[in-house]
């Protein structure tokens, strides 16, 4: 036994040592080759888009995170993929540009054909004719026709997802309402009119190759899934010229795109930077030209940056606390007021967001159709806080206030709110949640304070009442019910007039500020830091940027 | 022969082991709070889409059934599909394992040389000013964070100083690297790829250093600890008072004898690398196996969940096998 053993350490260890100094010895060699490759002499680094020859003009973009699925109509919650979807699927009509206050927003008001030819409704406006352009080509080389809208709409009922889901708002519920005429039209035939069918459709209509997916169908996979999560779509603005992995997702321009407004730059390459602060590194050295997932605090900072400048742009995204109606102590409307009341709003602006928020007035956001100032008539008052508990009998009561956990912007707001509600009376216990946690606790309304940001993806009342207002809301984090709100939300369903339904939402603010299910904080405007040479961004208000309309000089 | 015979053994010892942490995992994951399905849904979704995406992931079976399923796919190399992706959980991991065991590997690897290295200089010159100097110094690298660490590197190395290429990605995707293994820097040996081998080391260069830091200390501290011991010991002192020559007690006397407490806490070390490499990864943007395996966390993406815990268990096992192994070649001692 020892001999075998000292035999083969005899043999063994002087080769294990050589070995072990052989390959630190060459890690050594390859990591000193890496350097050098990274130095180019010894000088700042170019730009890596500069450095690959020919590429000069490519546009970078740091994301926070890559794609985890192409798959548009099975994916998650992932910002990234619903952006690039934006830029690289066929969307059938999108919204228009407009000006306000010297930045350039999406106009919800005004929507056109962009890929289709036309999209138009018959006269009592519940069948819309879709027309689609001849000619127009998948990267496969496959026209684009009616039997590729057909199948793609099948495919996103089948799916029970996101279509499928915003389509029961506008009265179509089943693959049978999609109707092919010919080959380059189709019709939609919705159970009722609806004024949401332009907005709706903006952000349903895209379009799958059909002719390509059947390919790698099967038997058990009729709807090519496991395809399409792995592979990108084609025939949008811009084509994925190539995609590594976890790294970077490079755009080219689609030459065929059929319409006015094709793509300004001809290459836009995604690169995945994961953390904000090495964002900020790469922007400040040239190596990206956009960084989207900066915290607020760096892009602050960068505003006197040389060779950087922060764009700011009004969005429609509301932070607010969401108070539940049907939990104690906020199932008393004075306590709700009086929290709105213990709020320090313009204390909030000014130290989270730099005073890059607008204040607001309604839970109606301040650029929807139909907001009106006297929707939240509250302000910080400590004395009508103290006044509005006394009145409900409570001078003192307490609760939790659930936020996102690993979200520093939420954090702040929870400390400053929780610090000046004491003042008034009203203990508040700080609760971060991860993100399954916080579904959960949602999907059971079990949650009596919480905050809550983000926008919604139809710039519309009635849409807002649908997902937030409404029984069983997904949104109604509040378990909010109001049985007039709800005659209104179904009235607005057929009312497509704009005079009346602006009358609607005059009554729903009118109810929301006597009710006051939320406390709004404020609507910070979207910033984005960006190289001086980039130009041409577009503020998306369903949040979801529109590429084609930047540039680089 | 022997060794075949150990190895064997023990592979068959893991797996009620790894059977073990099977069931723990798919247990205690379904018990912590948080509704995978809630997190893909969209804003207008009803309870039908709801039970729909369940029906679609099979979490609307009793857990007993779903338990059988996976069991069953284990066996036949079917991970499941990520709720979060919609993709096949083992293609997923195929191609964010690679890159972080590269890390890992070349991180653990350089961390021992030179804790071997300084380990020893460090016991030949105890209680000396360089001896303090190298233990101080391994304390603070140990005590920094690896994220904080990464940064300053990052700021210093290539920001300031513009040494190495902006640390988003693994690889230049201009060189065209075909992915075989997933570790770039092995794909480009593999496939001939002198641009993509020398872009893929420069990105290696400051994640490797951040943990070969973080790391080097307690492998050192053995190894020092060990080579104290040996110089203390009688046989040792009666090899210097015979008058060998320095070379043959380094080399004859010393170094072996030092290392044996090493293999063990080396494998120690690995299975911690691989948990650091979350932090490591995050601020590299290195998109390897950490960040996949808790964003299947925090979005309680269970299939993804238990395949990582499995993998990392199967990690664990395998590298103390080979620490055992290499533990009894170092030490006559050791039987096996």
């Amino acid at each position: 036994m020892a001999g075998f053993s000292r035999a083969v350490a005899a043999g063994s260890l002087p080769m294990s040592r050589r070995s072990a100094l052989r390959l630190g010895g060459g890690v050594a060699l390859l990591l000193a080759a890496g350097c050098a490759a990274g130095t180019k002499g010894g000088e700042q680094p170019q730009p890596s888009g500069a450095a690959s020859g020919g590429e000069g003009g490519a546009l970078r973009i740091a994301v926070g995170g890559y794609v985890s699925s192409w798959d548009q109509d099975f994916v998650g919650f992932d910002l990234t993929a619903l952006m690039l979807f934006k830029n690289v699927f066929p969307y059938m009509i999108d919204y228009g540009v407009k000006d306000v206050g010297g930045a350039q927003i999406l106009d919800t008001e005004s929507i056109a054909p962009t890929f289709a030819e036309s999209f138009e409704p018959d006269a009592d406006n519940k069948v819309w004719t879709l027309k689609l352009r001849k000619g127009v080509k998948f990267a496969s080389g496959n026209e684009m026709t009616a039997a590729d809208v057909k199948w793609s709409k099948d495919r996103a009922f089948a799916a029970k997802a996101n279509v499928a889901g915003v389509y029961r708002l506008i009265g179509l519920t089943e693959a049978d309402q999609v109707k092919v005429v010919d080959d380059y039209t189709v019709e939609f035939h919705q159970a009722f009119p609806s004024a949401l069918t332009w907005q709706i459709q903006a952000i349903s209509l895209y379009v799958f190759d059909s002719a390509e997916a059947k390919k790698h169908a099967t038997d058990a996979d009729p709807w090519a899934k496991e395809w399409f999560a792995k592979n990108p779509p084609t025939g949008g603005y811009f084509e994925v010229s190539k995609a590594v992995q976890g790294q970077e997702i490079e755009l080219s321009a689609n030459t065929g795109y059929p319409g006015q407004d094709p793509a300004r730059l001809s290459t836009i390459r995604l690169t995945v930077v994961s953390a904000a602060a090495t964002q900020r590194l790469q922007l400040e050295a040239g190596d990206v030209d956009i960084a989207l997932g900066m915290s607020r605090r760096d892009v602050a900072d960068l505003k006197d940056a040389q060779g950087i400048k922060v764009i700011s742009a009004p969005s429609n995204n509301q932070v607010a606390i969401q108070m539940s109606v049907a939990t104690a102590p906020f199932d008393d409307v004075k306590v709700r007021q009086a929290l709105a009341c213990a709020v320090p709003y313009e204390q909030i602006i000014s130290n989270v967001y730099g005073g890059d928020a607008r204040p607001a007035k309604s839970l109606v956001p301040l650029d929807m159709p139909g907001y009106a100032e006297t929707g939240y008539p509250y302000a910080y008052d400590l004395d009508r806080a103290k006044a509005l508990l006394a009145e409900a009998g409570k001078p003192s009561i307490s609760s939790e206030l659930v936020f996102e956990a690993d979200n520093a912007e939420q954090q702040q707001i929870a400390v400053l709110v929780q610090s000046e509600a004491r003042k008034a009376g009203i203990e508040l216990k700080l609760v971060p949640l991860d993100p399954a946690t916080l579904g959960e606790r949602r999907e059971k309304k079990s949650i009596p304070l919480q905050l809550t940001a983000g926008q919604l993806w139809v710039n519309d009342v009635e849409y807002m009442l649908g997902t937030s207002f409404t029984k069983g809301a997904n949104l109604n984090y509040s378990n909010y019910v109001n049985d007039e709100i709800e005659k209104i939300f179904e009235q607005s369903h057929t009312t497509v007039e704009e005079a009346e339904r602006l009358k609607l939402w005059a009554r729903v603010q009118e109810i929301l500020a006597a009710d006051v299910p939320w406390a709004i904080i404020c609507q910070p405007n979207f910033t984005l830091p960006v190289r001086e040479e980039v130009a041409g961004w577009v503020q998306p208000m369903d949040g979801l940027a529109r590429l084609r309309y930047l540039t680089k000089a | 022969m022997r060794i075949a015979r150990f190895t064997a053994r023990r592979l068959l010892q893991a797996v009620p082991v790894l059977l073990g942490v099977v069931v723990v995992t798919f247990v205690l994951v379904r018990v912590l709070p948080g509704d995978p399905i809630r997190t893909i849904l969209g804003p207008n979704a009803t309870e039908a889409d709801a039970a729909a995406a369940r029906a679609r992931y099979g979490l609307d079976q009793p857990m007993w059934q779903q338990f059988v399923d996976y069991l069953g796919g284990l066996f036949t190399g079917d991970l499941g599909v990520s709720i979060q992706s919609g993709q096949s959980v083992m293609g997923e991991m195929a191609v964010r394992l690679g890159p972080t065991l590269e890390l890992v590997v070349i991180a653990v690897t350089i961390a021992t040389v030179l804790a071997t290295v300084l380990g020893i200089w460090s016991a030949r010159r105890a209680g000396r000013a360089g001896d303090h100097t190298l233990r101080v110094l391994a304390l603070v690298g140990n005590s920094l964070p690896e994220f904080w660490l990464g940064l300053v590197l990052i700021l210093v190395v290539y920001s300031g100083l513009g040494w190495v290429p902006a640390p988003s990605g693994r690889v230049d995707p201009d060189t065209n690297l075909s992915l075989i293994t997933g570790a770039d820097l092995l794909d480009a040996v593999l496939t001939g790829n002198g641009p993509a081998f020398a872009s893929a080391a420069g990105h290696l260069v400051l994640p490797v250093a951040t943990m070969v830091v973080v790391i080097v200390a307690p492998l050192m501290r053995s190894v020092r600890a060990s080579a104290l011991e040996v110089l203390g010991s009688e046989a040792y002192r009666a090899a210097a008072a015979h008058g060998l020559p320095e070379r043959t007690l380094l080399r004859g006397y010393l170094a072996r004898a030092a290392l044996v407490r090493l293999p063990a806490l080396a494998a120690l070390v690995f299975g911690f690398a691989i948990g650091s490499t979350v932090l490591v990864e995050y601020v590299f943007s290195w998109q390897g196996f950490g960040q996949w395996a808790l964003r299947g966390l925090l979005f309680r993406d269970y299939p993804v969940v238990q395949a990582s815990v499995v993998v990392i268990a199967l990690c664990y096992t395998l590298i103390f096998l080979i620490a055992d192994v290499v533990h009894a070649v170092l030490d006559p001692r050791v039987r096996i």
